[in-house]
């Protein structure tokens, strides 16, 4: 979904850049404008109240930011939630690597039948998906009856770990860069690793050389996208995890659902984006977001 | 802007009804047909069936006032409405302690005296901006299965994890907690506000590791206990009712519960508070609860109540005369001003 709303108005401005003569020039800029009005009224005017709200609500101070990098709890909500979310992207991808090249290079029922599997488990919602895992971790689920039939005894604490937590993230998550990277492979000329192959490559070698640095754009992208929703994640490690596994996101609706602190949930807010704006500047230094959309 | 207009509607209102006492009713028939519905925010399911049966329906046919419903109950949606003078529903309830936390932020519309006559109500059960509503407990239930012999009995026992063992799970909700501790600590039913801090969480440190989840949802604490996950939980008396009704083999204590009233109010400035005063006043009658109480297993706030509700039916509830004097109410006006702090400090405990 993200990926989507975001890439729309890359794609808008493609064909307004294209010149089209003397004159012509107030065109592209009135088709410009419902989108950029929209993205001012639902997005930049939203944002900069919560900005103002951090500072001025209840009196104008910045005891709010204060608070958050005071108290070690909410630095360590903090930390928590960005090394949780690096950690499922890396998984991600580790996974969803191979199964997209899988996908990607054949043309058969078995890449159909991975594709279909993949964009049912996307169109799932990830409630239903999350009580799913609390099922298959269960003291009653298939794992704990497998691992007690092999003679185990009783079996490990699954549920309520961080592992528990990490997995249905993955697991929801995963489509994502599945689907983010099988875009990008799909698009890969197969002749070019024909043509490494008969200047004399080795599979290996020919994917090394030609095929990995051809499908970065997908990594990047789907990373990018993972990253960013995993920062969001609020219902899956309340049900899964311990209360160490808490994300930022439960903590600001806790301050404004139970507590009403609108001002102290607005600063974590402001926190959260600014942070998360300082990682995507670095990897706009390094890499490029113009990169990311291939 | 909004709230200077409002006040000053407030005032003019207050004037008018000084006049008009006992014609209200009247008057209200006689507005146009379009400003004669209200709006009650509701939590929607089976909650919301049992107003539609208990209250609305019985409202209309004798006011001919329209009731809407707004799903679910949000305490953030309140201020959000007070905050832009912008109003999507018109009554409603909210327990005792976000009802307190609401009076200190100012988002509560003073009762209408000309509508609600203070005499009617036993003198807990009102105060200047609402009225209690149905009480609801958080209560030790344990799994029958596990405990053959008898499960706990109390919190005391509930902490006993050599008597007995098991998985335990507790609610993330701090007071509610931090209360049960002191009472497994041995502090009585009637001295636990205010509540020691220090003492309440040196006594949670004891349980912590047995403490297999905390959970935050009420669908999640029935889960949790109809799947085994865990042996014993504290939990809302009417989820765990449900269980039971359904055949899950468990037991209630009710010894130590905490008994949790609702309130019902009416959102600071809407421009149908004589409309929702008419329908608060309607529904905080002892037949009106009585019908909601029997759908659903919540206990009235008002003992008067019974007199409508059969005994097999009053055995489910946490309100019963029998069960109050075992149970405790938290010290909301204590706890309103404090609840951030305690709050911050109990999730900062839950995640060292």
């Amino acid at each position: 979904m993200a990926g989507v709303v975001t890439a729309a108005p890359a794609t808008a401005t493609g064909p307004a850049a294209v010149p089209q003569g003397p004159g012509a020039g107030a065109v592209p800029w009135l088709l410009l404008m419902p989108a950029t009005a929209a993205l001012v009224l639902l997005f930049v005017l939203p944002i900069g109240y919560v900005l103002l709200l951090s500072f001025t609500d209840p009196q104008v101070s910045l005891a709010h930011y204060q608070r958050i990098f005071a108290v070690p709890l909410y630095t360590r909500i903090l930390f928590n939630t960005f090394a949780t979310s690096l950690t499922v992207t890396v998984i991600c991808l580790l996974l969803a690597y191979p199964l997209a090249y899988v996908i990607s290079r054949r043309n058969d029922w078995i890449s159909l039948t991975l594709l279909i599997c993949v964009a049912v488990c996307f169109w799932t919602g990830f409630i239903v998906r999350t009580y799913a895992w609390l099922v298959i971790l269960g003291n009653k689920g298939p794992v704990a009856a497998v691992w007690q039939g092999l003679g185990f005894g009783a079996p490990p604490q699954l549920l309520f770990t961080s592992f528990a937590s990490t997995l249905g993230m993955t697991h929801i998550l995963l489509p994502y860069m599945v689907l983010a990277l099988y875009s990008v492979m799909k698009k890969i000329d197969p002749n070019l690793l024909r043509a490494a192959a008969s200047l004399g490559a080795r599979p290996n070698a020919a994917f090394r050389a030609v095929f990995l640095p051809l499908s970065l754009p997908g990594v990047v992208n789907g990373s990018i996208l993972v990253f960013t929703i995993c920062l969001g994640f609020f219902v899956t490690p309340i049900l899964l995890g311990t209360p160490k596994d808490m994300m930022i996101s439960q903590l600001v609706n806790q301050q404004i659902e139970e507590l009403l602190a609108w001002g102290f949930a607005s600063a974590i807010a402001v926190v959260l984006l600014v942070a998360t704006s300082i990682v995507l500047a670095i990897y706009n230094r390094f890499v490029g977001l113009d990169r990311l959309w291939g | 802007m909004t709230r200077t207009i409002t006040r000053r509607k407030l005032i003019h209102g207050a004037g008018a009804t000084a006049a008009t006492l006992a014609l209200a009713p009247s008057i209200i028939r006689a507005a146009g047909a379009q400003e004669r519905t209200v709006y009650v925010n509701t939590w929607g399911g089976s909650w919301t069936a049992a107003e539609e049966a208990a209250y609305f329906k019985p409202f209309t046919a004798k006011t001919g006032i329209r009731v809407r419903t707004v799903a679910p109950v949000s305490f953030a949606k309140l201020k959000a409405q007070v905050q832009s003078g912008q109003y999507e529903w018109d009554v409603s309830g909210l327990g005792i302690v976000e009802f307190s936390q609401a009076m200190h932020e100012g988002l509560l519309e003073p009762i209408d005296h000309s509508i609600i006559d203070r005499t009617q109500y036993p003198p807990q059960n009102i105060n200047q901006f609402g009225v209690a509503s149905v009480v609801l407990s958080t209560v030790l239930v344990y799994r029958k299965d596990k405990f053959p012999n008898g499960g706990p009995q109390s919190w005391a026992d509930f902490w006993d994890v050599k008597k007995f063992p098991g998985n335990r799970c507790l609610y993330d909700r701090s007071f509610t907690t931090l209360a049960f501790a002191l009472l497994a600590d041995g502090v009585p039913a009637d001295k636990l506000y205010p509540l020691d801090l220090d003492r309440a969480f040196k006594k949670l440190n004891e349980i912590k590791p047995h403490i297999k989840v905390w959970w935050t949802q009420g669908a999640q604490s029935q889960q949790l206990i109809q799947d085994g996950e865990v042996d014993m939980i504290a939990m809302w008396n009417a989820r765990a009712q449900e269980l039971i009704d359904r055949g899950a083999p468990l037991e209630i204590v009710w010894n130590g519960a905490e008994n949790y009233t609702s309130f019902r109010f009416v959102a600071k400035g809407t421009p149908r508070a004589k409309l929702a005063w008419e329908y608060l006043k309607f529904a905080s009658q002892p037949q009106q609860e009585a019908a909601f109480c029997s759908i659903l297993p919540y206990g009235p706030a008002n003992p008067k109540a019974f007199d409508y509700i059969s005994p097999e039916v009053a055995a489910k509830m946490p309100s019963r005369p029998d069960r109050v004097k075992v149970a405790y109410q938290p010290d909301a006006e204590w706890l309103a001003p404090r609840l951030g702090q305690i709050r911050e400090r109990f999730a900062q405990w839950l995640a060292s």
